[in-house]
C-alpha cells in the first residue's frame, strides 16, 4: 500500500498524453487568422469571407465560456465533476508533499530502477499478484461490511483458487476468461464512504502519501488485517513492505513524473486527482450495491441501466 | 392488404430515420484516431531514435484532428475565460498545449505493445458523449474515457478521463487556485516560465 495510493493518482493522469501534441505549426496560424479576421480586407470575395468564418478557430476564441445545458436525466453524471476536498492543513501538507516527492526521487525510484534492471517483468507481475492475494482480508471484510455478499464470495473464491492453483498467489487464474472472478476493488475507506461518512479534509502523510481524513482508516486497516504486519521481528515486516513498494513502483516508473511534469501546481494537481479518484470509486461501489439490491431492480432503473437503455 | 403493407412500411421507415444519428459515430472517430497513433508508434520504419521528431510530427497531425483545444482550454478556465482578453486567450491556448505536449510526449512514445479496446458510448447531452476505452498493458488495465462534443458535424474530444480523473477538472482546480488570488497575466507568466524551464 503505502505510497501506493499517491502513485495511483499519478498513474491516473500519467496517461493523459492524448491532450498534448496539438501544437506545432498551428500556433502561428491561430494568430495569423486573428489578424486576418480582424481586418477582413475588402478584396476578399464574399465566398472567401464565409469560408474564413466557418473554419476559423478565432470564432471560438472570441466566444465567451458558457455552462453546459444539462439534461435532467444526466444531471447526476455531470454534477459529479464538481468534486473538491477541504484543505485546512495546506501549509503542512505542502511540506509533506515535498518530503514524499524527495523520498520518491532520491530513494524509491533509484532502487526500483535497479530492481527493474535485474528482475524481468513477468516475475515482477507475479510478485505483485502475490501481495495482492495476501491483502485479501481487507477486501473481503469491506465487501461484507458493505453487505456486498456476492463481492465477498468472489473474493473468497479468488483467494482459494489463486492460493491453491495460482502457486500461493503468484498467478491469478481466477480473473481469466473461464472463471471470471475479478478482484473487488474496495477498501475500508470506501466502506465508510458507502455508509455515508464524508471524506473530511485532505492529509498528506509523510511516507504514506495523500489520504482524506476518512480514508486514513485504510492505513489502520492495513496495519491490523494485512498479514505482512504480523511478521516478526517488526523490521522484517517493514522490510517486506518496502520490498512490496519497490516492486510495485518498478511497474509504473514514469507515471508520477509525467503527472508532476504536466501540472502547473503539482500539489494541487495531486490533491484534485486524489479527490476525484476516491469520489468516483465510492460512487461506483454505491451504484453496484443499488443495482444488486432487489428493490432497485423492480423500481426505478439505476444510473447505469438508464444509460445502457439510452444507447 | 396492400394499404396495410404500405402503412407498415411507412411506420418502419419512420422508425429507422428517427434513430439518433450520433449512435456510434463518436466512438468510431475516437477509435480511428487512437489506432492512427498506434500505427505511428509501431511503424518499424520510424523505430530508430533519429525518427523521433518525425514521429512527433505525425502524432501532432492526428491529435490536432482529434482534440478541440479551444474547448479544452475554455473548460479548464470556466468563467475566468471571460476575463481573458482575445490576445490572452490565444496565448493561453498555445502555452497550455505546449506544456501538455512537452510533458506527455516521451510517455506516449514509450508505448509499443499495449492493446487499446473501445467498448462503450454514453450520451451526456444532445451534442456530448463519453466514449469509453481501456489500455491493456502486461501488468494492468487503465480505463480511459474521452468526452466528445459535436461541432459542425465533427466529433472532437474536449476532456480525457483517466482512471476516473478528469484532466479538465484537474487543471480547473489548479487554475482556479491561481486565479482566485491573481490576474490572468500572472497565470500566463507562470505558464511561460514553466515552458522555458524545459
Amino acid at each position: 500500500m503505502i505510497v501506493c495510493v499517491f502513485v495511483l493518482c499519478a498513474q491516473g493522469l500519467a496517461y493523459g498524453q492524448e491532450t498534448s501534441f496539438t501544437v506545432g505549426p498551428q500556433d502561428e496560424s491561430v494568430s495569423q487568422q486573428i489578424v486576418s479576421s480582424a481586418k477582413a480586407t475588402p478584396d476578399l470575395t464574399s465566398e472567401d469571407q464565409s469560408k474564413t468564418a466557418s473554419n476559423n478557430p478565432t470564432d471560438e476564441l472570441s466566444e465567451d465560456y458558457h455552462e453546459d445545458e444539462i439534461l435532467e436525466e444526466y444531471a447526476a453524471k455531470i454534477k459529479e465533476e464538481k468534486v473538491e476536498i477541504a484543505d485546512p492543513l495546506e501549509p503542512l501538507n505542502r511540506v509533506f508533499h515535498e518530503f514524499n516527492d524527495k523520498l520518491y526521487f532520491w530513494a524509491l525510484k533509484p532502487v526500483a530502477q535497479g530492481y527493474k534492471a535485474v528482475v524481468p517483468e513477468p516475475a515482477r507481475v507475479s510478485v505483485k499478484n502475490f501481495f495482492s492475494n495476501l491483502a485479501f482480508p481487507a477486501r473481503f471484510l469491506s465487501c461484507l461490511l458493505q453487505a456486498d455478499f456476492s463481492g465477498a464470495a468472489t473474493e473468497a473464491g479468488r483467494f482459494t483458487i489463486n492460493t491453491l492453483w495460482g502457486i500461493g498467489g503468484l498467478m491469478d487464474p481466477s480473473s481469466g476468461k473461464e472463471l471470471n472472478l475479478q478482484k473487488q476493488d474496495t477498501d475500508l475507506g470506501q466502506t465508510l464512504g458507502v455508509w455515508g461518512v464524508g471524506q473530511g479534509f485532505y492529509i498528506v502523510w509523510p511516507v504514506f502519501g495523500p489520504y482524506s481524513f476518512r480514508d486514513t482508516v485504510i492505513l489502520a486497516g492495513d496495519y491490523f488485517i494485512y498479514p505482512v504486519s504480523y511478521i516478526n521481528p517488526w523490521y522484517a515486516s517493514w522490510g517486506v513492505r518496502a520490498y512490496e513498494e519497490v516492486n510495485a513502483t518498478s511497474l509504473r516508473i514514469g507515471d508520477y513524473e509525467a503527472l508532476k511534469d504536466a501540472a502547473i501546481d503539482p500539489y494541487v494537481a495531486f490533491r484534485d486527482a486524489y479527490a476525484q479518484y476516491r469520489f468516483k470509486k465510492i460512487k461506483a461501489r454505491k451504484t453496484k450495491l443499488t443495482l444488486s439490491a432487489p428493490a432497485a431492480q423492480q423500481g426505478k432503473p439505476a444510473d447505469a441501466e438508464l444509460l445502457n437503455k439510452e444507447n | 392488404m396492400k394499404k396495410q403493407l404500405t402503412g407498415l412500411i411507412i411506420i418502419w421507415a419512420l422508425l429507422i430515420f428517427s434513430l439518433p444519428a450520433f449512435a456510434g459515430v463518436a466512438l468510431d472517430t475516437a477509435q480511428k484516431s487512437v489506432n492512427g497513433v498506434l500505427d505511428v508508434l509501431r511503424d518499424p520504419k520510424l523505430k530508430p531514435a533519429s525518427a523521433t521528431e518525425l514521429k512527433k510530427e505525425k502524432l501532432r497531425v492526428i491529435y490536432k484532428n482529434m482534440f478541440d483545444e479551444v474547448e479544452f482550454s475554455k473548460r479548464t478556465l470556466t468563467r475566468n475565460w471571460n476575463t481573458f482578453s482575445p490576445a490572452q486567450r490565444t496565448e493561453f491556448v498555445t502555452l497550455f498545449e505546449q506544456i501538455l505536449e512537452n510533458s506527455y510526449a516521451d510517455k506516449i512514445l514509450s508505448y509499443t505493445n499495449e492493446k487499446v479496446e473501445f467498448y462503450k458510448e454514453n450520451k451526456l447531452s444532445d451534442t456530448q458523449v463519453e466514449v469509453q476505452s481501456k489500455i491493456i498493458t502486461s501488468s494492468k488495465e487503465i480505463p480511459i474515457f474521452y468526452r466528445m462534443i459535436l461541432k459542425d458535424g465533427k466529433w472532437k474530444v474536449y476532456d480525457v478521463v483517466i482512471e476516473n480523473v478528469s484532466l479538465v477538472q484537474n487543471y480547473r482546480t489548479q487554475f482556479n487556485d491561481i486565479l482566485a488570488k491573481d490576474k490572468p497575466e500572472k497565470l500566463l507568466e507562470t505558464l511561460r516560465k514553466k515552458l522555458n524551464k524545459k
